[in-house]
């Protein structure tokens, strides 16, 4: 606060003897020097200060440590060889195309180059609605309805064939698998093609967006209140009774939680290859 | 089970050392008594370590495993190692091939960005084990016995292990023999390597199929098998009629029936080489494989006459490392996309 306050003494100080000049050019527009010139006579004319254009798209990557799961290898008996191979053409390709975090739920505009398309590119932008594929092989699905008509595309993210992604709203949902959209009302799965990019925070946790959306009447594609499912996003209480919800709990596994075998902890693997992989790409 | 099968055969042994003393016993009084008769197919009854102590054993694993290292260390540099005379490639030669291990399979892209799938081999440890001359083999064409993937010496015959003495080598999984020209023979103990086989180059792959036990006609031979509906009874997934009735009077031999499926070794021809990595021994060959993952593999020169264009003038009889060829980590063939370039357009 002292440091403050004699810091602003100084500069006070600084446009004191700035107005003891010849204020033949304008060196400063300040307040202080207008103020000096009102209790002269009337008014000068001062041009408004260029307003500050903020901008809004975001340049700087995220600070998360974040590690993209298309990294982590399965569970299986597998050659380890195999997978450090793999990522090293995926760093590889990772120093070429800035592929950024980004999650289930989050809104992204991919650019891909087509030869069939005019100019060479296609852009396409929806909600991420599923991360699969492990390896050079990872895969993501973005869904959009375009003129009323559901429309989803799996990208490779490896291919040589992408251009670009931006990440258009950077959010988690309820859930890691969105597939229930295709059921859901279509405003859920309706976004803008010249949507302006939202910023977010570069570090902390990604917010969680709590929507829950409303289901079109049955049939459909999955029965996704069963169990095995665990959805969390879907407002149930809206499309069945609960004689159904009750009823679907027949194909509840309880048991499944408790199966010591199917665990799988990649913590430790994970701290591994992501220290592997920051080393390699910032050489 | 071993452990089980070997309690068994002890338990046999011991009835054995008895039997002898039951039957005299017993012979006074019954004259025809039924002697025991017991035929013990294991030679042994012990494990290699059994009547060793702990630190015996530890000590015994450590000193192959030494010595192992060792005979590999030895052979790195057969070219200085009284090689035999090289020969240059001619049109019709045939060429040794590798023991390779599957590792899994991954995507690649060309430069024009279409997918591939290509599989995964690795080359661990393979070494020629044998020369098998013209007269030794069968009389037509000479061959080479070619090892890999180092396994322990334990619980291995003496007589498979004393192959792998003769040629200096540790003991290996699988031996496979490929049938080569007389101007393409190596010396035993040469060590192969991935690049043997050049990008572009198209290779035959010989491997054990996955088992899939005992199946009906529809998964083993791609059956119709019959309606699901309309009222069929009882048949869904028959194979239907086996042939003509009266003329034949009989089903023809080999007519396809249900039964075991796969665990057989099957080849596939003419894959593609799309990259070879010399750091980790790894070919990159299109497209799918016989076998399971970390099954081995029998890679080869095509046989297919119309890719022998592709297949001219390859490192012959083989690629040395000690040579005179510098090789980058990877080869790639010229229409792979290479991760780390942009995209060529």
């Amino acid at each position: 606060m002292a440091a403050c306050t004699r810091r602003a003494s100084e500069t006070m100080g600084l446009l004191r003897i700035l107005r003891n000049l010849t204020h033949n050019e304008r060196l400063l527009s300040t307040s202080v020097m207008r103020h000096a010139a009102a209790s002269d006579g009337p008014p000068k004319f001062t041009p408004p200060a260029k307003p500050v254009i903020i901008d809004k798209t975001q340049k700087e990557a995220s600070l998360r440590r974040f590690l993209s799961p298309e990294f982590i290898p399965p569970r299986q008996r597998t050659n380890p060889v195999k997978f450090s191979v793999e990522r090293k053409d995926m760093i590889q390709r990772r120093k070429v195309l800035n592929i950024p975090e980004f999650y289930v739920g989050s809104i992204l505009a991919v650019s891909m180059s087509d030869p069939h398309a005019s100019g060479n590119l296609n852009r396409f932008v929806g909600i991420c609605t599923q991360r699969s594929g492990k390896g050079l092989g990872a895969t993501f699905i973005l869904r959009n309805v375009v003129e009323g008509q559901g429309v989803e595309i799996c990208y490779e993210l490896y291919s040589p064939r992408m251009r670009n992604i931006e990440v258009l709203k950077l959010e988690k949902r309820l859930d890691d698998n969105l597939m229930y959209l295709r059921d859901a009302l279509s405003e859920y799965s309706t976004f803008d093609f010249n949507m302006q990019p939202v910023r977010f925070e570069l570090t902390g946790d990604v917010s969680v967006n709590q929507l829950k959306v409303k289901m079109k009447p049955k049939p459909w594609s999955k029965r996704w209140e069963r169990p095995k499912f665990n959805i969390q996003g879907i407002r149930f209480d809206l499309c069945l009774t609960p004689e159904m919800m009750e009823h679907a709990q027949k194909w509840g596994e309880p048991w499944r939680e408790y199966d010591m075998l199917k665990e799988y902890d990649t913590s430790s693997l994970e701290k591994q290859i992501f220290q592997e992989v920051e080393e390699n790409l910032s050489k | 089970m071993t452990a089980l099968t070997c309690r068994f055969i002890s338990l046999a042994d011991g009835l054995l050392r008895v039997a002898p003393v039951i039957v005299c016993r017993t012979g006074a009084a019954l004259q025809r008594t039924p002697v025991i008769h017991c035929v013990r197919t294991h030679r042994t009854n012990t494990w290699w370590d059994e009547h060793l102590t702990e630190e015996n054993s530890s000590f015994l694993k450590k000193i192959i495993a030494d010595e192992y290292q060792q005979l590999t260390a030895d052979k790195l540099n057969p070219l200085k190692d009284e090689p035999w005379a090289r020969q240059e490639w001619v049109e019709g030669s045939r060429r040794v091939g590798l023991v390779a291990v599957k590792l899994g399979m991954m995507p690649v892209w060309t430069k024009s960005g279409e997918r591939h799938v290509v599989t995964m081999l690795q080359v661990q440890d393979c070494h020629v084990v044998k020369h098998l001359s013209k007269e030794e083999y069968n009389g037509k064409t000479a061959a080479l016995v070619v090892g890999g993937k180092n396994v322990s010496p334990f619980h291995r015959p003496e007589g498979y292990l004393e192959i792998f003495r003769n040629a200096g080598i540790p003991p290996k999984q699988k031996l496979t023999t490929f049938c080569v020209t007389d101007n393409s023979i190596i010396k035993p103990g040469t060590p192969l390597y991935a690049a043997h086989f050049r990008p572009g180059q198209y290779v035959d792959i010989t491997g054990k199929t996955i088992g899939k036990g005992f199946q009906g006609v529809m998964k083993r031979w791609g059956f119709k098998g019959q309606p699901a509906s309309h009222g069929q009874t009882k048949t869904h997934r028959r194979p239907g009629s086996l042939g003509p009735g009266g003329d034949p009077a009989k089903v023809f031999k080999g007519k396809k029936m249900p039964g075991r499926m796969g665990n057989v070794y099957d080849t596939v021809y003419g894959l593609k080489i799309w990259r070879v990595n010399t750091k980790y021994n790894v070919l990159y060959v299109n497209g799918s494989v016989p076998g399971h993952r970390n099954c081995i593999v029998k890679v080869r020169d095509t046989v297919l006459p119309n890719r022998f264009e592709k297949n001219k003038s390859p490192p012959f009889p083989t690629f040395f490392a000690d040579g005179d060829e510098e090789l980058p980590e990877d080869l790639y063939d010229e229409d792979m996309f290479q991760f780390g370039e942009p995209m060529p357009e």
